[in-house]
């Protein structure tokens, strides 16, 4: 493990921000760090660059417990959630700043800007302030600036929240290419679920100061562990009483079930229906044309489902009653999430 | 209609307002310096050039200079620790900050003349150690530091605070020392304010009346300080010396004036 975090705490007066927090990187990967807001993201974050000093618990970079090394001794590169520019230096400077902090030679600190300016793409911008620059160009320069003085370690806070969905999409994907080519340890802290099965290598779920779960993206969509995570990605809607959809097994103190859009099947009374015999009548209650596909809110009994159709498929409307057929749902425990799978698919791959 | 309405009131408004600046700034302005070469130029000329008059000039320097340092030192901490930290007691200190502005010079005088006059516990001390704090020197130094003492930090809390931390975190995590950071990221920010802060600070210790004049001791020609000496003239029903020692003032005010226009203008210009 390249950076390795063991049992740390951190309190802001009675309020904990951090609770028992333990996790390991490896080295070169591009880790994201999501959580809903006030999670304690920020907080992680600033913890393993020094800004901020654990009550308890270790920090450990490259075999080296660094919990007394100061911040500007630690060599690690910040990208800040507002950037935090210099507003009184030019993009030239900002970028030098970190080089000239360490004496380095005028030639080369000329040449490692120059390289840097080429890398992220703002040639010619050289003399502007950070006050010239869009919101896109801001975060190169950011960017640009914490990878100056070579870091081994790259962090990343909210890089892409203040600029508009289209440009960050573009971002993502450039950042991401960047990261990978340089081959520089990365984490990066994101709200945005899309945003983080895009970008990362491995994800780390934090909820109220606790990690729920660590995993590849994938692993993590396809296996929560806990209910929080089963949650957290897609419009899942959650069932009080899923015994009431038909062919599931019973679970033993089972508190609810979550179910993600993509796990539901929505037909018309007509339609044809391989698990007919196993699906329940439902109302709907909206429809959204979503771009790529057609958004449903139907309600069975007192459940609102979340479910989609594709655009190919016969138009369902408003006010129609139509089968609901739910392939398999996360059912919680305490706060364990488990997957279960309607019997009705079992029945029929044994049939075939 | 409408319109008419408003350009009456506008123009009312500004008519008001500069009838007012010149009855009441510009007017005693011109009395100032007109009373002062009322007996023509050689008097002027003999009045200013007075052995006195040159002491207090000399004094009304020598306070004003020591303040302005004092106070640029002491406000630039105090602004920095008020912004920067969270400590308990920080709201008191900022209140603090702002009794001299609050309390009347002529009682913070007064303090200081308890302080450390005949009266006070630590008198015998102070004469013991040859100091002499009131009716001297040290004495009118210390009231102007006195009544001086937020102008420089008040004018920077607030550009500190709208600064926030991250720029100087963000310079920290790169390896740059306290000094660095300090030179090169914070200080540009506060620049213009800190400037306009010592410019005001200088304003109000050439000025100062009340306190300087309890703790002087009014001794010609070493604790009178210009505005000191002023009154001591115009009590000896000597006015054309006291006018034109006034002019001195009055031209001191006007230097400074300009020198804040123009770094209020550069300082606008910066941003
Ligand atoms: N310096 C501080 N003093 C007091 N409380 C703090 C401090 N810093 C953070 N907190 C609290 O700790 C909690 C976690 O904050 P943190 O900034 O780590 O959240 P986050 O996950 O980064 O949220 P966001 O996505 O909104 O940025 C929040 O409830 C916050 O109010
Ligand atoms: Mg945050």
């Amino acid at each position: 493990m390249y950076v390795e975090l063991k049992n740390i705490n951190k309190s802001f007066g009675d309020f904990k921000a951090s609770d028992n927090i333990s996790f390991g990187i490896e080295k070169g990967k591009l880790i994201g760090l999501l959580g809903p807001s006030g999670s304690g993201k920020t907080t992680i974050l600033r913890m393993i660059a020094g800004l901020e000093t654990p009550d308890s618990g270790e920090i450990i970079i490259d075999g080296k417990v660094i919990n007394n090394i100061p911040a500007s001794k630690r060599e690690i590169g910040f990208v800040f959630q507002n950037y935090a520019l210099f507003r009184y230096m030019t993009v030239y400077e900002n970028i030098a700043f970190g080089l000239r902090v360490r004496k380095n030679d005028k030639k080369s600190i000329d040449k490692r800007v120059k390289e840097l300016i080429n890398l992220v793409g703002l040639e010619g911008m050289e003399k502007r302030y950070p006050s010239q620059l869009s919101g896109g160009q801001k975060q190169r320069v950011a960017f640009a600036r914490a990878l100056a003085p070579n870091p081994q370690l790259l962090l990343l806070d909210e890089p892409f929240a203040a600029i508009d969905a289209k440009v960050r999409q573009e971002l993502r994907s450039w950042l991401k290419e960047m990261i990978l080519k340089l081959g520089v340890t990365s984490i990066f802290v994101t709200h945005d679920q899309d945003e983080a099965i895009e970008v990362a290598d491995e994800l780390i779920i934090t909820n109220n100061g606790k990690i729920e779960q660590t995993g590849t993206p994938l692993e993590i969509y396809q296996n929560p562990e806990t209910a929080f995570t089963a949650s957290f990605f897609g419009q899942t809607s959650i069932i009080g009483d899923y015994t009431r959809f038909k062919t599931f097994s019973k679970v033993e103190n089972a508190s609810s079930a979550i179910v993600r859009p993509e796990f539901i099947k929505i037909t018309k009374k007509g339609e044809v229906q391989k698990f007919r015999s196993s699906a329940v009548s439902g109302i709907v209650e909206r429809t959204l044309f979503r771009g790529s596909n057609i958004e449903l809110t139907v309600r069975v009994g007192d459940v609102l489902l979340t479910a989609r159709r594709a655009l190919d498929e016969p138009i369902i409307s408003v006010g129609e009653t139509v089968d609901v057929f739910i392939y398999r749902l996360f059912v919680t425990v305490g706060n364990k999430a488990r997957i279960i799978e309607n019997e009705s698919l079992r029945e029929n791959s044994i049939v075939i | 209609m409408k319109n008419e309405g408003s350009k009456i009131v506008k123009w009312l408004l500004i008519g008001i307002s500069l009838l007012f600046a010149f009855l009441f700034l510009l007017l005693p302005l011109f009395t100032v310096i007109s009373e002062a070469l009322r007996n023509g130029w050689a008097a002027y000329k003999e009045a200013v050039t007075d052995e006195y008059t040159i002491s207090a000039i000399w004094l009304t320097v020598e306070a004003t200079v020591i303040a302005v340092l004092i106070n640029t030192i002491f406000g630039l901490f105090a602004a920095w620790s008020v912004t920067k930290f969270y400590f308990r007691g920080k709201k008191l200190m900022t209140t603090m900050i702002d009794i001299p502005v609050t309390v009347s010079p002529i009682i913070a005088g007064l303090i200081f003349l308890l302080t450390f006059g005949r009266q006070s516990p630590i008198y015998p001390y102070l004469q013991a150690a040859n100091i002499q704090i009131v009716f001297a020197v040290p004495g009118i130094v210390l009231a102007t530091v006195f009544v001086t003492f937020p102008f420089i930090s008040r004018e920077l809390i607030p550009v500190l605070e709208s600064q926030g931390t991250d720029e100087e975190e963000a310079a920290a995590l790169m390896g740059a020392s306290g000094l660095t950071i300090f030179r090169r990221v914070t200080f540009p920010h506060i620049k213009w304010a800190f400037l306009y802060g010592i410019v005001l600070c200088a304003a109000r210790a050439m000025g100062e009346f009340g306190a300087v004049s309890v703790l002087s001791g009014h001794l010609r020609g070493k604790t009178n300080t210009l505005p000191l000496h002023v009154e001591i003239l115009f009590n000896e029903f000597r006015y054309v010396p006291a006018f034109a020692v006034s002019s001195i003032l009055v031209m001191m005010a006007v230097v400074i004036l300009i020198i804040r226009s123009v770094v209020e203008y550069r300082g606008k210009g910066a941003e």
